[in-house]
């Protein structure tokens, strides 16, 4: 031709791409900070690297250098969503130590509050996920009516988020009737919204099309990776807490273990929102049955100072499965050893084997249904290996394969 | 399931030790039997009958030992009960239970990581996991009573 020169080709060089996904390294709510390194073949995802170390904040180290009572202030700083959880733990493993109860008032209100804080997790995790997935106005929308829970947490504790409401032998502070109106009230509108958001997830093709079939975890490599909450009993295995053990006053009030056998993201996700609803009649039930004539605020200066000698494993049912502490006191007025064993330890670190065979785009699904902190994972740094040239994709860029889109039909 | 447990107590493999308040049974075991206790509980109770909830490791820096406690949940009832073993502190050193019980990476990973033990077949051992570098650089293990940190 032309004013064109003929090249010949003899030979084609491919340049192999690694992608690299940093999950990570640090977020407020995510207690092990951490990066998720993903190698993908084409779109399908090989391995992954589970890394962390990017914060490690030394909390039991710092336990062990402060009092018994300044430990309720730090373990409840370890995780921002469920602070309530690990102040319940915590206080009622050295209530075991101490030998001393807290009344049934009290037992009634810290349910109260830690089943708001599952609540307003479950529906914060389930609004990520929508996110996630490319559907930006139910994640706006999901957190709008969380709002409500956190306005009743507040009622509750004085606080929408770290609340500080725990301590030995009782509860910080008490409720009246007033406040009491003002919750139930709170809980009418908000339990509707959360209907309409599991009937959601059920019928939207968009939904359905992204998260069934994708990570499943068969019932015995539950039990084997040692997963947890949500994610064990989406695969079948019932287990909970607050069945079991049945702490504070959950041996009284009625609720249902939900199990599910579907084993994908999508069951994880429904697990969550029957339980936020399970929650919710929990929270009316207390509200109504409240114990009255006992006090639920403990005398401060009353409180014991000396601690015995002892150890004691208390077990609570965190809004992501079963968190741990393990305190020991050697007679000293600083624990001798606090163990804490949060549920995504073994949610994250452990389930580097479920995300093999899915494509990259089911990567963010299959982690985000394990209900990690996810703000930390916005970035995405695709490595040229041949020229070493780095660019940066937004993760929800990936979710959406390359465009951003939401269907006007499916805006709210 | 439970009574499974009380058959390894028959069989030697397993000694009671009391309870954990509240209400957790202890038991002790030789920590150069490890490996032969997870197998005998995979065999009796089933990939489905247990799952390991942690592994707990305490310096006892007066008795020169680390304890390590394994803490298993027996299901279906969900019972969680105590295996306790302790290790020589100058040269702490146990079997890894890695391939038996995937589940153990977390827990075995992160006691390295920080009281020093090392888990002999684990592959995934690595400093750091948790702690900063700068104290791996001096061989600190901060969860050790006398690290200074």
């Amino acid at each position: 031709m032309q004013g064109c020169r003929a090249v010949a080709i003899d030979k084609v060089i491919e340049v192999p791409y690694a992608l690299e996904i940093p999950v990570g390294p640090q977020h407020p709510a995510l207690h092990e900070p951490l990066l998720l390194k993903a190698y993908a073949d084409g779109e399908e995802v090989i391995k992954v690297e589970v890394h962390t170390g990017y914060n490690h904040r030394g909390i039991e180290k710092l336990a062990e250098k402060n009092s018994f009572y300044r430990d309720i202030f730090i373990v409840s700083r370890v995780c921002g969503i469920c602070n309530g959880v690990h102040a319940n733990c915590y206080v009622r493993a050295v209530e075991q130590i101490l030998g001393i109860e807290p009344s049934p008032r009290a037992k009634y209100l810290r349910v109260l509050a830690m089943e708001l804080e599952r609540i307003h997790s479950h529906m914060l995790i389930n609004a990520v996920m929508a996110e996630i997935i490319g559907f930006d106005s139910l994640f706006m929308n999901i957190m709008r009516d969380r709002e409500y829970i956190m306005k009743s947490k507040e009622i509750v504790t004085g606080n929408r988020v770290s609340a500080d409401y725990m301590i030995f032998g009782g509860v910080r502070r008490d409720l009246n009737s007033e406040k009491v109106d003002k919750l139930k009230k709170l809980l009418d509108r908000v339990i509707p919204r959360i209907k309409y958001y599991k009937k959601l997830f059920m019928e939207d093709e968009t939904i359905l099309k992204r998260l069934v079939d994708v990570g499943v975890v068969k019932p015995s490599e539950a039990t084997l990776y040692g997963l947890l909450g949500p994610a064990a009993r989406a695969s079948g295995i019932k287990i909970d807490v607050r069945a079991s053990d049945k702490y504070d006053a959950y041996g009284e009030i009625p609720f249902n273990v939900i199990v599910r056998n579907e084993c994908d993201a999508w069951a994880r996700m429904m697990v969550r929102w029957d339980e936020a609803l399970e929650s919710a009649e929990m929270v009316k039930y207390i509200l109504d049955h409240l114990p009255q004539d006992e006090k639920a605020v403990p005398d401060e200066r009353r409180l014991p100072r000396r601690f015995p000698p002892g150890e004691a494993y208390a077990r609570v049912e965190a809004p992501r499965g079963e968190l741990i502490y393990y305190v020991m006191s050697d007679g000293k007025p600083m624990p001798y050893r606090v163990k804490i064993r949060t549920p995504s330890v073994h949610n994250i670190l452990n389930t580097a084997k479920f995300y093999i065979g899915y494509s990259i785009a089911d990567l963010p699904v299959i982690l985000t249904s394990w209900d990690p902190c996810i703000s930390c994972m916005e970035r995405l740094t695709i490595i040229d290996l041949k020229t070493g040239e780095r660019r940066k994709v937004p993760m929800k860029e990936l979710a959406g394969g390359g465009k951003k889109w939401v269907n006007p039909r499916y805006s709210l | 399931m439970i009574e499974k447990i009380d058959e390894l107590v028959n069989e030697g493999l397993l000694k009671e030790a009391g309870i954990i308040k509240p209400n957790r049974k202890l038991y002790e075991f030789n920590h150069e039997r490890i490996r032969e206790i997870f197998k005998q509980l995979l065999e009796r109770l089933g990939e489905k009958g247990f799952y390991l909830a942690t592994i707990v490791g305490t310096d006892m820096l007066k008795d020169k030992k680390i304890r390590l406690d394994y803490y298993v949940v027996v299901l279906p009832e969900e019972i969680t009960i105590v295996l306790r073993t302790y290790v020589d502190r100058d040269n702490p050193e146990i079997n890894s239970i890695l391939d038996l019980i995937p589940a153990a990476l977390a827990p075995e990973c992160e006691i390295y990581d920080l009281l020093g033990v090392v888990f002999k077949g684990n592959p995934a051992l690595r400093r750091p996991f948790f702690v900063p570098e700068e104290l791996v650089e001096k061989g600190i293990y901060p969860l050790r009573k006398d690290a200074r940190v």
